[in-house]
């Protein structure tokens, strides 16, 4: 349930952030204040957002796999796990149509595995680069410091501007490919309504069959 | 100066010349306020230009004595003096003449020629001085670009600079090289503090970008330099008192000074907060004064007190004349890539230009480009899922790995239990059970999980 509640956070106030980006890049008449204020509270809910579900990985426990009832700590789901091994290029193999049959993986595949664990990089270093262009932090000497490290303001404003890209092309990618199967992983996450799949122990690697979510008589 | 030479207080002197205590006081905020100084510090400006006059008078009436000052000219535009010359607060003629004792500038001295020069070497071999150097400094062709006197000026600089007690770097391209040092820089130029460092010259620097650089920025560190104590501290060598006196950052700027945007300042930001934009030159917009934003104002990265302190003394300034801020004063010293001229053009862009190789491009073109074309991907690879069928729960799982099947003897999976491997209901029931023990000791179980789940 924590993370359905994050992930809604995070969707929320990157669509906020994007939007009020635009119009602060081409301004629109009338809007720049409401946007300026929107852009700076949503980076600071998407940043402490993005720790709080750093650290709740360390606490809250999920499922390793899809399939299993079985639980970890769940930093270890987003880590390569045994069950990635070997499987990199199989999936590549798979999104490029030269594999016809689902490579087997723990919950995130080897792809998403990267992509996600990429992506708090990326609001760190937007919040970062967001605080050095923002005037009541930009004369802090961390702050100072990275802006000259980058080389100077313009090329901060660049940065922050390119990451935006890099998110919306991370959305685009990660909508797409989380529905293009259809619509139960979305269920999941917006909502926590389970689905069945593919029943997999993640220790024993035992592939057992598929849970159709319907009462099983013993 | 006879006539004023009994003039107990530095106001009694200027009314003698025609200007009141109020020109006076307002000359005082005015420096307060250059000087980063809020108006209420007027009074104390005030009181040390008075003691300072006196200290100049001396006990016998003679002028005491002035700090000397070279002027050197490097590879400039000579804007920068056009600039100070024109300065009325107090006006060029009496700084250089009451304030400082300017024993050489090419452009200002009377004198010029050989004898120019004689004072220029006599002051750097006899006297506490500190330059004033303008321009950029060309490396290229064995320096080769700039001589005067038959020295280039890079060997002029260094020479200078050696002895000197402070450098003051004065507008962009002395700073790290504005104009001189923009691409294709063939002349490989750069600013003062670079060419120190490369000779190992301990010199401070004091930083003053701008293109021109505005004179009352001069002015304001001449004043708390030269009269506020930090002259002591120069001819001491006591290079913190210095810093501290004029709040440098690291940079080597005034903080008082480039501490907060042109945008902090700027009279049309109430525009800018309303959402009242020019979108083009000759509108309505930009006839009713709104922010210039959208024209590629660089106000909001450009650290700078143009909109406090203004310009062609108070007159106005570029936005308020209303041009978009042109961000002359970005010039960070130790990055000769933080250019002005290089990262501010085109100048009614929002951003800079970007390049690979000739091509010049926005970063809007390549970003927005990238992501249409990540879009435009998706959409053929859903009509490629769409013709291999794995729109309805994707393709079904592969019945072992296929790393798997090449290495069975280090393969991950474990398959004896797989239904796909053997379709037998009991071995179905029996790994059921098999995999239903494990919940049945929690404790247990997590200890599992802990070591094993990766």
């Amino acid at each position: 349930m924590p993370f359905v509640v994050t992930h809604w956070i995070n969707l929320v106030s990157m669509i906020f952030l994007i939007i009020s980006g635009f119009v602060i890049h081409f301004p629109v008449p009338g809007i720049m204040g409401v946007c300026r204020g929107l852009h700076i509270f949503f980076g600071f809910v998407l940043f402490i957002n993005c720790l709080v579900r750093v650290i709740m990985s360390f606490f809250v426990k999920s499922a390793p796999t899809g399939g299993t009832r079985k639980q970890v700590k769940d930093f270890r789901t987003w880590l390569p796990q045994k069950d990635n091994r070997h499987q990199g290029l199989s999936w590549i193999k798979y999104y490029l149509f030269l594999k016809k049959d689902h490579p087997l993986s723990a919950k995130l595949g080897v792809p998403q595995k990267i992509s996600y664990l990429l992506i708090p990089i990326l609001i760190v270093l937007m919040f970062i680069t967001g605080i050095c262009l923002w005037v009541p932090t930009m004369n802090w000497p961390f702050c100072q410091w990275v802006t000259g490290l980058l080389g100077g303001l313009m090329s901060v404003r660049i940065i922050h501007y390119f990451g935006m890209f890099v998110f919306i092309i991370f959305m685009f990618i990660h909508v797409y490919l989380a529905n293009v199967e259809g619509f139960e992983p979305t269920k999941l996450m917006f909502f926590r309504k389970e689905h069945g799949g593919l029943v997999y122990d993640p220790d024993k690697h035992v592939i057992v069959g598929d849970d159709t979510l319907k009462p099983r008589n013993e | 100066m006879s006539e004023n030479a009994k003039a107990a207080h530095i106001t009694d002197a200027l009314e003698a010349r025609g200007v009141s205590r109020r020109s006076f006081m307002k000359l005082c905020a005015g420096i307060a306020a250059a000087a980063g100084l809020s108006a209420s510090a007027a009074p104390r400006v005030a009181v040390a230009l008075d003691k300072k006059y006196q200290d100049l008078l001396g006990a016998d009436g003679d002028s005491g004595p002035l700090f000397p000052v070279l002027w050197i000219e490097g590879a400039s535009c000579t804007g920068c003096t056009e600039s100070f010359a024109q300065i009325e607060t107090p006006d060029a003629g009496r700084v250089v003449l009451e304030l400082i004792s300017l024993n050489y500038s090419d452009v200002l001295c009377a004198g010029a020629g050989h004898s120019l020069e004689a004072a220029k070497e006599a002051t750097i071999e006899n006297t506490n001085y500190i330059v004033v150097y303008e321009g950029g400094i060309t490396q290229g062709f064995e320096s080769n670009t700039l001589r005067v006197a038959m020295e280039t000026g890079e060997e002029i600089l260094v020479h200078a600079a050696e002895k000197a007690k402070a450098v003051v770097a004065l507008g962009s391209c002395a700073v790290n090289g504005g104009w001189m040092a923009a691409a294709p820089n063939a002349a490989n130029a750069t600013g003062v503090q670079d060419i120190l460092k490369k000779h190992g010259i301990a010199t401070p620097v004091v930083n003053v970008p701008g293109c021109p650089a505005n004179p009352e920025w001069l002015m304001a560190i001449l004043v708390q330099v030269l009269m506020m104590g930090g002259d002591k501290a120069l001819v001491e060598g006591d290079v913190k008192a210095v810093v501290k006196l004029l709040d440098l950052n690291d940079e080597g700027k005034p903080q008082g000074i480039f501490g907060q945007t042109i945008h902090d300042n700027c009279e049309r930001r109430g525009h800018f907060e309303n959402g009242e934009f020019v979108y083009e030159f000759g509108s309505k917009e930009e006839e009713l004064g709104y922010c210039l934003y959208p024209l590629g104002c660089k106000g909001p990265q450009t650290k700078s007190n143009c909109g406090v302190v203004m310009w062609n003394n108070r007159r106005s300034w570029c936005i308020q004349a209303g041009s978009p801020c042109l961000g002359c004063c970005e010039a960070n010293p130790n990055d000769p890539g933080d250019n002005w001229v290089e990262v501010n053009t085109p100048f009614y862009e929002r951003h800079r230009d970007l390049h690979i190789g000739d091509w010049f491009f926005q970063p809007t073109l390549v970003a927005g480009g990238l992501t249409a074309l990540v879009a435009a991907a998706l959409v053929i690879h859903g009509f490629g899922m769409k013709a291999t069928g794995r729109m309805d729960g994707g393709a079904d799982f592969e019945k072992r790995r296929a790393w798997d099947a090449k290495h069975p003897e280090k393969s991950i999976g474990q398959y004896e239990y797989s239904i796909f491997e053997n379709n037998d209901p009991v071995a179905l029931h029996e790994a059921q059970k098999e995999i239903a023990k494990q919940y049945e000791e929690p404790v247990a179980e997590e200890a599992a999980g802990e070591e094993e789940g990766r």
